[in-house]
């Protein structure tokens, strides 16, 4: 059985990939994706330590997790909206540019 | 009637709402939708409301009369008895002592309230009927009749309120109704400066009623009419708390003298070295003196009724004649077993009366404005009135309440009638009041004549008629009557009038009623006798033109906002001559002028000197129970004396009436005023003074209102320099530059946005990864408890002595810790702190205990602080 300390340095590893690439990509699209692995990575962690012993077999994380799926689903359909308002506006998905609530 | 009475109780006597709430549906109706409905419609509802509010105070006046018959079968004496109805519980607040005081919305009809309600109730609808007629051309006719309806209902409130607080809603309404109606022609800046003169005027007297009522809370702790008089006499019981009112004429107590610099300044002069001692009673009877001043035109507050005569004329003849001026002696009457405990306040108020009736006659002697000379002989005759509460004649100064309401009604809707005809053919407001424009109107309006005349027989005291025994009854009471307060065992003895107070009230107002003889003949002689002076105005009218006469004129005064009028056909070409005034303006005059001649059977007091066992007094004897309580502060002369004085005092009064209606034929028939102009040439400047109203107006517009005005200039000047400059423009600017600054951040880009926000996570979490040991303490006698902080996963290890030990070897989630310091001792205790991720962070503190005195001064010491 793998040990749970490995799915948490996966999460660890994949949440930072997920901040990095929100913090230094302009694309919008690529942005709303890596919000999506930061998600991701939460949710292999709240499933991994489901598996603790200490947790006696009891659902949460994993139910969490479902949570959390719906709740990604619904903000990028959000955020893809406001995406396309964005370029409709201004006729770029670059984040830099879109600077309407600048001063 | 009495199938239909018995349907009320006593306690409970629902009709009282019919009579009060009738207008005000009235008022309701036609203010809303009066502007549709139509003239006739208006003219209908404002009618029928006053006159089935009439109806029902007809019926509420028998049932008043059967029950007072009932006490007295059962009592064998006249018993003080009323008929009350509780609308709903208004509010409770707390009074002394911890006390609670009902303030209930109860109305109530006993003899004084009952007969004022008949006469506001009555003569409210004759008027109401003139107005009907007299204000058909009038755009604001709906608004005119909203207004009237109102004002009978706010004065019968004010009558019927069966406690201050109810009294004082009435006393508002009826001066907001006097404020509309004054300014009813509000297009014309002198009309809408003669309303807000009435209510600011009557604001200063309101202010005194307010007081009147917080200082009847503090010592009686009742407001309502039953309550005060149970309680009158803790007004000036001296061993009681709160005892006399010290007043200091300038406040806050005696001074001390200010030293600066060695120099003395002696501020101990500006204060007398004790205050004035007045009982609480000379308190609360002045300051409602000072509300009736205010309401019944007394001087110094006068200064507003005679420009009130800007509103239409039967708001004249209604509110500034009949029925509200006279608010304030009713408020007398009602108070009168407040007022008799104090003679100073008393002696006050009778000052007061005579002086205004005799400064008021003097001033309508001159005056050439018909209504001008009814305004100041209103405010002369209100004089009388409260001259008569003055010395305790409460009878005799109501039944002048009475009977002036009639003839004073009857001679504006009188005057109104000239005006009407006047106008018809003059046009010209100014012009059409002027006496000096009219002259042998009884040729052409007899009917005006003749009640005109009756109801100046009234007013001078020609024998026989209703003023004669109202008035004449007022001046034979001043040498008879002299109030000399209640002597109490737990009082003061009263203060005492002088001897010569009565003498010199009575010449006054024998002086006052020679004048009023002079300036009402005066006024007769110029209007209806002679000839007429109109013609001089313009040529006289073209035959064809009298067909139009029933359409002619019936608004003296136009509408502001009113542009056609239909009678007007030529502005410039004087109208027909002057006519009578069609049916519903004359017959209310005929019911008037007839109940003014007539009233005077109700009290004749006067046949008494004759007639010794007379003693048909119907109204002091139905008054009688009302001011009981009262006369126990009043002191009646000896019979014998008393029979002489009312001798002297008719004999007074009857030259009076004899040599001004006598004077005033001699110069005004006789010589045809000859004599009056050689003497206005004569002392052209007392002439002139006269005519200015001894310039009393100007006099308090350089001083009070300048003085107003300068503090608001001043208030001015602070809002703009300080309030607008200071506290909104420059914390308008700090928080501009603030923003300058902070919009700079605002840079709109997302990525920084974010970046800052991961630089705040990690901060954060920083924070909940570090440990921190933080503690408050508590004291108590010397053993202190230390509590520790929350925070997650928190275990605690505790060194009471930071130099030795721990407590416990281990961290334990024990989070307080209970040391002991002695007096004047110090000492160092340590907290260490492990956190979930076993960090561990320390917080050390002294604790110094200072040390208590012990000597025994010292603890005494302590005590007292």
């Amino acid at each position: 059985m793998i040990p749970v300390e490995h799915y948490v340095a996966l999460s660890a590893l994949l949440f930072t990939i997920g901040g990095v690439g929100f913090l230094v990509r302009r694309n919008v699209i690529v942005a709303l994706m890596s919000i999506e692995v930061m998600l991701n990575a939460v949710n292999v962690a709240l499933v991994a330590f489901n598996r603790l012993p200490t947790h006696n077999n009891a659902h949460t994380g994993q139910v969490f997790s479902f949570f959390i799926i719906a709740v990604a689903a619904a903000s990028v359909a959000v955020g893809l909206a406001i995406v396309l308002s964005l370029f409709r506006i201004r006729r770029t998905v670059r984040s830099d540019e879109a600077d309407l609530l600048k001063n | 009637m009495k199938p239909f009475l018995d349907l009320f109780s006593q306690n409970d006597f629902s009709l009282i709402a019919v009579v009060l709430l009738m207008p005000l549906l009235g008022a309701f109706v036609n203010g809303v939708f009066g502007r549709r409905l139509g003239k006739q419609a208006v003219r209908m509802m404002a009618l029928s409301a006053v006159g089935v509010s009439f109806a029902a105070a007809i019926a509420t006046f028998v049932a008043l009369n059967s029950a007072i018959d009932a006490t007295h079968a059962a009592h064998g004496e006249a018993a003080h008895s009323k008929l009350a109805w509780l609308a709903w519980e208004w509010m409770r607040v707390s009074g002394p002592n911890g006390s609670k005081i009902a303030i209930d919305l109860r109305f109530s009809v006993d003899a004084l309230s009952g007969v004022m309600m008949l006469v506001v109730t009555g003569v409210g609808f004759l008027i109401h009927v003139y107005a009907s007629e007299y204000m058909i051309a009038d755009k604001g006719y709906w608004r005119f009749f909203c207004y009237l309806n109102l004002f009978i209902f706010s004065m019968l409130v004010l009558i019927l309120g069966d406690s201050l607080p109810v009294l004082f809603v009435g006393w508002e309404g009826v001066g907001l109704c006097s404020y509309l109606l004054i300014g009813f022609w509000y297009g014309k800046l002198p009309n809408a400066a003669a309303g807000k003169k009435a209510f600011i005027a009557n604001r200063i007297g309101d202010f005194g009623l307010i007081v009147a009522m917080f200082l009847l809370v503090v010592y009686c702790g009742a407001l309502d009419w039953d309550g005060i008089q149970r309680h009158a006499n803790d007004l000036v019981a001296t061993s009681d708390r709160p005892g006399p009112i010290n007043l200091w004429p300038i406040g806050g107590g005696k001074f001390e003298d200010y030293v600066i610099a060695g120099i003395r300044v002696p501020l101990h002069n500006l204060q007398p070295d004790k205050p004035w001692t007045i009982t609480a009673a000379t308190a609360v009877g002045l300051m409602l003196f000072l509300g009736a001043t205010g309401k019944s035109a007394q001087i110094p507050l006068y200064v507003w009724l005679p420009d009130a005569m800007a509103g239409p004329t039967p708001v004249s003849a209604l509110i500034h004649a009949a029925t509200m001026v006279t608010a304030g002696i009713y408020l007398i009457c009602r108070l009168s077993f407040v007022f008799v405990l104090s003679p100073a306040a008393m002696i006050v108020v009778a000052f007061t009366g005579a002086a205004t009736a005799l400064l008021a006659a003097t001033i309508a002697v001159v005056q050439n404005d018909i209504k001008k000379v009814l305004a100041y002989s209103t405010v002369s005759q209100l004089g009388f009135m409260v001259l008569g509460v003055g010395v305790g004649a409460f009878t005799a100064g109501f039944f002048h309440v009475f009977t002036h309401a009639f003839f004073k009604a009857c001679l504006f809707l009188g005057a109104g009638s000239v005006i009407h005809a006047m106008h018809a053919r003059i046009h010209d407001e100014a012009r059409s009041q002027d006496m000096r424009n009219m002259g042998g109107m009884k040729k052409y309006m007899p009917l005006t004549y003749g009640t005109f005349l009756a109801s100046t027989l009234c007013i001078i005291g020609f024998p026989g008629t209703s003023g004669f025994f109202s008035k004449d009854e007022i001046l034979a009471r001043v040498l008879i009557e002299t109030p000399t307060g209640v002597k109490l065992a737990n009082a003061a003895a009263p203060w005492q009038w002088p001897s010569w107070a009565p003498w010199v009230l009575w010449m006054m107002g024998v002086a006052a009623a020679t004048l009023t003889a002079f300036y009402m003949m005066r006024l007769v002689f110029q209007t209806f006798w002679g000839d007429f002076r109109g013609w001089t105005i313009g040529r006289p009218s073209q035959v064809a033109k009298s067909e139009h006469e029933s359409d002619h004129g019936h608004a003296e005064d136009e509408d502001a906002e009113d542009g056609d009028h239909e009678h007007h056909d030529d502005l410039s070409q004087p109208g027909p001559p002057p006519h009578e005034s069609p049916r519903p303006m004359t017959i209310p005059l005929l019911i008037l002028a007839a109940a003014a001649i007539v009233a005077g059977i109700f009290n004749p007091a006067a046949i008494k000197l004759v007639v010794s066992t007379f003693s048909f007094l119907p109204l002091e004897h139905w008054l009688d129970p009302v001011f009981k309580d009262a006369a126990r502060g009043i002191t009646m002369a000896e019979h014998h004396t008393a029979h002489t004085r009312e001798l002297i005092s008719t004999f007074g009064a009857f030259t009076a009436f004899a040599a001004g209606s006598g004077l005033a034929y001699w110069v005004y028939v006789k010589e045809k005023g000859k004599p009056a102009r050689e003497m206005m040439l004569k002392v052209p400047r007392l002439y002139r003074l006269a005519l200015e109203k001894w310039r009393v107006d100007e006099a308090y517009d350089k001083t009070v209102v300048a003085g107003v005005d300068a503090l608001a200039d001043t208030a001015a000047s602070v809002d703009q320099g300080i309030i607008d400059f200071i506290l909104a423009r420059l914390t308008a600017l700090i928080v501009a530059a603030t923003g300058t600054i902070l919009r700079v951040f605002q840079n709109g880009v997302v990525h920084v946005y974010a970046a800052v926000m991961v630089v705040g996570v990690l901060a954060l979490g920083w924070f909940f990864v570090q440990p921190h040991a933080d503690f408050t303490v508590v004291e108590q006698n010397g053993d202190y408890t230390l509590q520790a902080g929350p925070g997650p996963g928190y275990e605690f290890r505790w060194y009471p002595d930071a130099t030795k030990d721990p407590q416990t070897k281990d961290f334990s989630v024990a989070d307080n810790l209970k040391v002991h310091v002695a007096d004047g001792k110090s000492q160092t205790v340590k907290l260490e702190v492990k956190n979930a991720f076993g960090r561990v962070g320390s917080k050390a503190f002294t604790i110094t205990r200072p040390a208590t005195p012990t000597s025994a001064a010292g603890a005494v010491q302590i005590r007292e602080q």
